[in-house]
């Protein structure tokens, strides 16, 4: 008899299956009864769910499934349901790449897939430059996957909103998930980070050693600053846009965050440790307050029934001692703080007020960057990093003062319709009912009605017939603008100045030596932003893909599928829009 | 003092002198030699024959410097089925010398070797359907009419691809 497949013993047979994608397994299943029996193992299927997929919703309570009998779960029914999921979300990102309709209801589905959908985004978003539509894959993948955390981190800031208890350190680690460069894309992983500085913690100096308050808040302000945990690096820029965020400073090897920051990350640990430890919203430095528990002192001693010792405070920002009333005293009173002022800000701040108060914070430091155009690169990016703070300060300003979330509501509408329009949903969800009853109601409704019928209807075909043969440059030509010096992207045109009468005006069009009656074009600038530039302002450049910025690369992917080294120009990705460029 | 040569002795009669650090990429041998020493005699390879053990040598010989395997679950063969060219070319064999060589591996426990085989014939069946499997493999539907039918329905999600 010939030695073939079948003659192999079980053991060897697994491993081939373990090399085998599933799809090849499942065919092998149905060739005879032997493999069939042999690919039918539930362990099989459980190795297929590990090696493919990393990201799992956490409706699936993975982690207990992975640790539990294995008999406990149908793996092959799972494997088939993520294989679906994976499949759904590859056609519906295929669709939104292929043409510009219908984008907004394609990502309304992929992200109710939920934190399945991750593993696929994550696979596009590392689309190798081989791939005919690389860029396009990338841009439109990663525009999904970081709307798929935000509609993980918005819920957080919506139920601390509604009054319910959120616990401090989801709050703040909803600012990571807007992040892309964070690496977040669970709030549980943030915790998990910090349970490991409690293990830590514990297993260094075990909590029988610290038998009072003051034991015990004085022993973990020693560990969190002798281990580097909070503060900052002296040589650091205080304001620098990383310092905000919780889950960056927690991956950061340096750790380096703001007081803020540093208070949250202490109160995690003194609380899983037993202490009762708040953030206290004293002004400009956000301390820690330690109060014993009921009856007794922060010494352990016993006051009697019914009586509340004194807190302490600390500073885990920059001291590992405690700092005494009297100082923070001594500052309000310094300030002109009244009596009732003063133990308002000696006391515990409510976690949404810490959450303002980190939007604040980043508002501050996006801001100082774009004054000081920082010439170190910022690890963050700044626009995400904007709109987290603008997100959060809308969620929490007071219901009762809508001034206040109505002076944001432009600043959010604007960057989420430039930069962020797949989360059209989510405005709907979170923003439109805050606005019931007030002016700007009919407004947003409006904008979001106008955003999807511009969506829905498919973009009139601009075909290159006789009349629009004046049109000198194509879709993904680079240029150089002649008056401004500025580099952009050419993404459409007509053949002659199409803005309003207005605009025209302003713009002083008709001074221009080609008048309105030349052709226009709409790009897009090095900056991010979208102009409408006149053909006699456009010199056009063949760079090198090298010398273009990587962020104008990066939102290329909006309107082209790939950089053409021939040409030296964008190749076209809207040929629904444009069929001859 | 241990020699730096070893003799097998192959199932069909046949001795070969074999290099002693090219031979430890068997953990059998390895094992063999750590725990009883060295009688000098040669080693009988009972179930691996002349051409067979000749082609193991050949691969023990070119990753003889190769560092050696950690751990040997599930987890370690992640779902890449690369296989490097020279692997690729020395691969290039009929389906009966393939299936020598992996049982071979196996026997000889040489993990390195048994994964190249292991890939090799996963690359195989890659994108085929069951008919063409068998084909490839030779392998004897054994399933009544019914059976297969079941089992495509089962499985006809794995064609959407």
């Amino acid at each position: 008899m010939i030695l073939s497949l079948d003659c192999l013993p079980e053991e060897i047979l697994h491993i081939i299956l373990c090399y085998c994608h599933p799809c090849s397994a499942a065919a092998l299943q149905g060739t005879a009864h032997r493999f069939e029996n042999a690919i039918n193992e539930p362990f099989l299927w459980r190795f297929y769910c590990q090696a493919h997929f990393k990201y799992w919703d956490s409706k699936h309570n993975i982690s207990q499934k992975f640790s539990g009998p294995i008999s406990a779960v149908n793996w092959k029914a799972l494997y088939v349901y993520r294989h679906r999921i994976d499949r759904t979300t590859s056609h519906l990102l295929d669709s939104i790449l292929a043409g510009q309709t219908g984008r907004i209801e394609k990502s309304r589905a992929i992200i109710g897939l939920g934190y399945d959908a991750k593993d696929t985004l994550i696979k596009s978003i590392s689309a190798l430059v081989d791939i005919d539509d690389h860029l396009a894959r990338r841009y439109y993948a990663k525009a999904l996957l970081t709307c798929l955390h935000r509609s993980i981190a918005l819920p957080v800031w919506a139920r601390l909103r509604n009054g319910e208890n959120v616990a401090l350190e989801r709050a703040l680690g909803a600012f990571d998930l807007f992040i892309p460069e964070s690496g977040y894309g669970s709030l549980d992983e943030i915790t998990n980070k910090l349970d490991d500085i409690v293990e830590q913690l514990s297993s260094l100096c075990p909590t029988s050693s610290m038998s009072t308050s003051r034991d015990k808040a004085r022993a973990i302000a020693v560990y969190l600053r002798s281990n580097n945990l909070t503060g900052i690096q002296p040589d650091r820029e205080y304001h620098c846009l990383e310092h905000n965020f919780l889950g960056f400073a927690l991956n950061d090897p340096q750790h380096n965050s703001l007081p803020l920051v540093s208070a949250v990350i202490y109160c995690h640990v003194a609380r899983r440790l037993g202490l009762n430890a708040r953030p206290c919203g004293f002004p400009f430095h956000v301390h820690v307050i330690v109060k014993p528990p009921l009856g007794f002192d922060v010494d352990g001693n016993i006051l009697g029934s019914g009586v509340y010792g004194d807190p302490i405070y600390m500073d885990p920002f920059r001291s590992d001692k405690e700092t005494p009333v009297a100082n923070l005293q001594n500052q309000l009173s310094y300030l002109g703080a009244s009596t009732l002022e003063q133990s308002t800000f000696l006391g515990e701040s409510q976690t949404s007020e810490i959450v303002l108060r980190c939007s604040k914070n980043i508002l501050n430091s996006v801001q100082r960057i774009s004054q000081f155009s920082c010439v170190n690169i910022v690890p963050i990016d700044t626009v995400s990093a904007r709109y987290a703070a603008l997100w959060s300060t809308m969620l929490l300003s007071e219901s009762s003062r809508p001034e206040e979330f109505r002076h944001h509501l432009p600043w959010l509408m604007e960057l989420f319709a430039t930069e962020f329009p797949s989360d059209i949903n989510l405005v709907e969800q979170y923003v439109v009912p805050m606005f019931r009853g007030l002016l700007e109601y009919e407004h947003i409704l409006e904008s979001l009605r106008v955003m999807r019928a511009v969506d829905e209807i498919p973009k009139q075909v601009k075909k290159r017939s006789s009349g629009s043969c004046n049109v000198k440059y194509r879709i993904g030509q680079v240029f150089q603008h002649c008056r401004y010096d500025y580099r952009a992207i050419i993404t459409g045109w007509d053949t002659e100045c199409d803005a309003g009468e207005q605009w025209m005006r302003r713009m002083g069009v008709d001074r221009l030596q080609g008048g309105r009656h030349q052709s226009f074009y709409h790009v897009l600038v090095e900056d991010r932003s979208v102009r409408y530039v006149a053909e006699e302002n456009i010199k056009p450049i063949t760079p090198h893909l090298s010398e273009l910025p990587r962020t104008l690369i990066a939102i290329a992917g909006r309107h082209f599928k790939r950089w053409d080294k021939e040409t030296r120009s964008f190749v076209s990705n809207i040929k629904d829009e444009y069929p001859d460029d | 003092m241990s020699s730096s040569t070893l003799v097998f002795t192959s199932s069909d009669g046949v001795d070969i002198t074999v290099d002693r650090d090219v031979a430890e990429r068997s953990l059998l041998i390895k094992n063999m030699l750590e725990d009883l020493g060295e009688s000098g005699e040669p080693i009988p390879i009972p179930n691996v024959n002349e051409a067979v053990l000749k082609k193991v040598i050949e691969w023990c010989t070119h990753h003889k410097n190769d560092p050696p395997s950690t751990g040997d679950d599930d987890d370690s063969r992640r779902k890449t089925t690369d296989i490097d060219e020279w692997d690729q070319k020395f691969m290039q064999v009929d389906q009966e010398m393939l299936f020598e060589i992996i049982l071979a591996a196996n026997y000889l426990d040489i993990k390195g070797l048994l994964d190249v085989g292991c890939k090799t014939v996963a690359n195989m069946i890659k994108g085929k359907s069951p008919e063409e499997i068998r084909k490839t493999f030779n392998i004897q539907n054994d399933f009544t009419a019914e059976e297969e039918d079941q089992i495509r329905r089962e499985n006809e999600w794995a064609e959407d691809r």
